[in-house]
């Protein structure tokens, strides 16, 4: 079979360059939950989402299952999910649930059979977008919005749709030139996500970026650090933030105000797997259980994510009540679809392309 | 618990419903092999479809053919939304493009590797429905086919097929059920002439045997046919043992008022002389009422044995020569000289010997009594294929008119001489139940024949 030799050279190829990939740049950071009484046995959490986002829910569970502590493994999402493939592919166990926001990195692995189903009425309540195949669940509703310093942003600017921001950088390209901050989708899983979303969604994404390059947009890893920028002042405008983690930074006094797309939300929802090999997935799964549980989700919209499932947004926010009953709505469904989206050869593609657009910039004048 | 009766209710309703049941499994698996059909090519269109359209996305950029996967492709593969997909795309090297690089390949379609071919598979011991085309590049910098394969795991097919299947068998069930239901109701319906029958017959006074008049159906009209014609025999029957009753009760109250007259006659008689010649007469009343007792219980048992004993092959002449020997000591004059003629070898014949043997004795009883003076005898001949037997007196003989009478049970002689016997209608009887024949020659110079006929058995005829 003339096939096989190429077949086998790029297997060969493919072990190789796992091989020779680096270690884990960052080292992973790990929390430990102790049970609240005698503890009987400890879930681990492997996790590319915030421990900030993510405490509450955790004490959440530990109120309800006293025995149990809570080992918590936080990573970079890319670094995850090579992690979590690796340790499926060998046989390895990689703990006990997987938490990421890039959800097509779980969506990859359920596809290659690396969870186990988890049947519960909590997982059937889930909107459809919400649950893979019983495997992947969204536990978050997280839109993605722009955020502005009210400080520095004159009321006439404030951009409620894409058009409108793409219109203003410019009308107004020298005052905001270098204070426009966005996701960089290279070294964020939720930025490769919410930028492809919006290449897919809009015909004004090309108007975008390329306002973005003009205006020598900054980019950075991730929101938090677009948020600190704004505090600070240095940035005026964040587009495509986690609406969750502004608004954590707005109860906390900071001096941002939140615009909800008017064209539409993309909305992202955090996933969460149990691994096929998990040690404990009885723990696992009343982990699971308990952040889609109505007392889970409770504490994701008063204490953690703000914005809950069925579209309701808090109060404060510019925008509309609902965004799903607006019909705003774009979900990131959770399904097969992100296999495309998490396609190696589509993301370097997509990548180089947006890098052209937004970074190197070809001088002007 | 005792096993039940089989019941004809039963029967059918098993029958039927084993009939039914299979049919419904027969049914159900082809509701099944129709529906998987019908699954595989309603996802297989979105299969090849994706696959089309994936590989109308590959483009040569910079001299190496690269591709765009269209998200539009698996959004449409993701409508069957629990299924996993994997995919390969190779460059025309051979080299592999993105995806899954140990996912099988099917046997492309011969010369069009153009055209999409769609086959089953397996793939990391998942069953999965594989597609996949080639697309041709004959550029400046890339000549040769990329291909696009896709797989998709079943079970939306699968879910699709059983629903169909499932729809199909309650389908078949309830369909089943109406079938069960009328047949039950039709087979209470078409058996309850049976029990009009079986309460008919339960209720009739015992003594009633006139024809049921009941409607029944065609099928059913033999058995009340059968059951009419069973009781007119049995009527018959009865008629014909009342009358014979009747008659062998006239019979015997003669002669005992006769004997009883003789009797108070004696006790009353002084002189010796008459009561000699009275108690002469009782002698011969008692012992005409013995023989007639005699000829009843002969004609009872042979009545009876006509309906219960089989027939077997017996020798004629042996039944016959016992018959003279059994007799003659009982009435024989010595002044009577006997004689018996047959042929050689066995007579053989179908027919019961004690039966046979009773009606000899009769017959040659008869000519005792009534005829002979001198010479009696019994005469066997084989006449073409039946057995004869005659018997010759030297008596007066019955005359011609007579014939036909003394057949006839208690006929009366109006001669006198002969009234009341029996024993000729007997042999008459037995004759006809051996499908044989009683006659009588003229008077000759032998003398006054009887004789009897019989068909010959067979004598190739095992015995």
């Amino acid at each position: 079979m003339p096939a096989k030799p190429a077949l086998l050279a790029t297997l060969l190829a493919a072990v190789l360059a796992l091989a020779a990939a680096p270690a884990p740049a960052r080292a992973q950071e790990t929390s430990h939950f102790p049970a609240r009484a005698n503890e009987i046995d400890t879930l681990t959490i492997h996790a590319a989402a915030d421990i900030a986002a993510m405490k509450p829910l955790i004490e959440g569970f530990q109120e309800r299952h006293p025995n149990w502590g809570v080992r918590y493994v936080e990573y970079v999402t890319n670094d995850l999910v090579v992690a979590a493939t690796r340790a499926c592919e060998t046989g390895k166990v990689l703990g006990d649930v997987l938490l990421s926001s890039a959800v097509d990195h779980l969506v990859k692995l359920a596809n290659d059979g690396c969870a186990r189903a988890l049947r519960s009425d909590a997982g059937r309540a889930l909107p459809h977008w919400a649950n893979w195949r019983d495997e992947v669940f969204g536990f978050t509703f997280e839109p993605a919005v722009i955020a502005y310093n009210y400080d520095a942003v004159p009321p006439g600017d404030v951009p409620r749709t894409r058009v409108e921001l793409a219109e203003l950088l410019r009308s107004k390209e020298d005052f905001y030139r270098g204070r426009i901050g966005t996701y960089d989708p290279r070294r964020s899983g939720i930025g490769y996500l919410l930028t492809i979303s919006d290449a897919r969604q809009t015909s004004a994404y090309g108007r975008l970026i390329e306002s973005f390059g003009r205006a020598r947009a900054v980019v950075h890893c991730c929101t938090s650090d677009l948020l600190d920028e704004l505090e600070r002042g240095r940035l005026l405008i964040g587009y495509n933030l986690l609406g969750s983690y502004a608004y954590a930074r707005i109860k906390a006094g900071a001096r941002l105000r939140i615009v909800l797309p008017r064209d539409y939300t993309v909305v992202l929802s955090r996933g969460a797997m149990i691994p096929a090999l998990a040690h404990r997935p009885a723990l696992a799964s009343a982990f699971v259980e308990f952040i889609l549980s109505n007392e889970g989700q409770r504490i994701s919209r008063e204490r953690a994510f703000f914005f809950s499932i069925d579209g309701a947004s808090p109060a404060d926010v510019d925008g509309p009540s609902s965004i799903i009953s607006a019909g705003l709505f774009r979900p990131i469904t959770i399904g097969p679809s992100l296999l495309a989206v998490y396609d190696e050869a589509r993301r370097t593609r997509f990548l180089a392309e947006w890098t052209r657009s937004v970074v190197t910039v070809p001088a002007r004048d | 618990m005792k096993t039940r009766d089989p019941s004809l209710f039963t029967r059918l309703a098993v029958t039927i419903a084993l009939v039914l049941a299979v049919g419904a499994a027969g049914l159900t698996s082809l509701a099944w092999y129709s529906a998987r059909t019908a699954a595989d090519e309603a996802y297989d269109r979105l299969l090849v479809g994706a696959v089309l359209q994936i590989a109308e996305a590959l483009t040569v950029q910079n001299g190496e053919v690269t591709v765009d996967l269209p998200i539009s492709a698996f959004e449409m593969l993701a409508l069957s939304d629990r299924d996993r997909i994997f995919y390969r795309l190779t460059g025309p090297k051979g080299e592999l493009l993105t995806g899954y690089p140990d996912l099988p390949v099917p046997a492309s379609g011969g010369e069009r590797r153009d055209r999409p071919v769609v086959s089953d598979g397996v793939f990391r011991d998942v069953p999965v429905r594989i597609a996949s085309v080639g697309r041709s590049f004959a550029g400046a910098d890339v000549q040769g086919w990329a291909q696009v394969v896709v797989a998709q795991t079943r079970e939306a097919r699968f879910s699709l097929a059983r629903d169909l299947t499932l729809n199909a068998t309650g389908l078949v069930l309830i369909m089943s059920g109406i079938a069960f239901g009328g047949v039950i109701f039709a087979l209470r319906y078409s058996l309850k002439p049976l029990t009009r029958i079986e309460t008919a017959l339960t209720q009739r006074d015992p003594q009633d045997l006139t024809p049921l008049s009941l409607e029944t159906p065609r099928e059913i009209r033999a058995l009340v046919g059968s059951i009419n014609h069973f009781m007119s025999r049995l009527g018959e029957r009865m008629e014909l043992m009342q009358r014979f009753i009747a008659d062998a009760a006239h019979q015997i109250r003669t002669p005992l008022t006769a004997l009883s007259g003789q009797v108070d006659l004696l006790a009353h008689e002084a002189d010796a002389v008459r009561q000699r010649r009275h108690l002469e007469r009782v002698q011969a009343r008692t012992k005409q009422l013995g023989r007639l007792a005699n000829q009843l219980l002969s004609h009872a048992m042979v009545v009876h044995r006509k309906e219960s004993v089989p027939f077997e092959r017996i020798d004629l002449a042996k039944v016959a020569r016992l018959a003279l020997r059994n007799t003659l000591p009982a009435s024989l004059n010595p002044d009577i000289v006997t004689s018996f003629e047959a042929p050689p070898g066995p007579l053989l014949i179908h027919g019961d010997r004690v039966s046979l043997r009773e009606a000899i004795s009769n017959i040659l009883d008869n000519a005792v009594q009534h005829g002979a003076v001198a010479r009696l005898g019994i005469v066997l001949s084989r006449q073409g294929t039946s057995a004869r037997l005659e018997v010759h007196d030297d008596g007066p003989g019955i005359p011609r008119s007579q014939w036909a009478l003394v057949t006839q049970r208690f006929a009366k002689d109006p001669s006198g001489r002969r009234s009341g016997g029996l024993g000729l209608a007997i042999a008459s009887e037995v004759a006809a139940t051996h499908q044989g024949q009683l006659s009588f020659l003229e008077r000759d110079e032998k003398g006054f024949i009887v004789a009897l006929s019989f068909p010959l058995a067979d004598p190739e005829e095992d015995p």
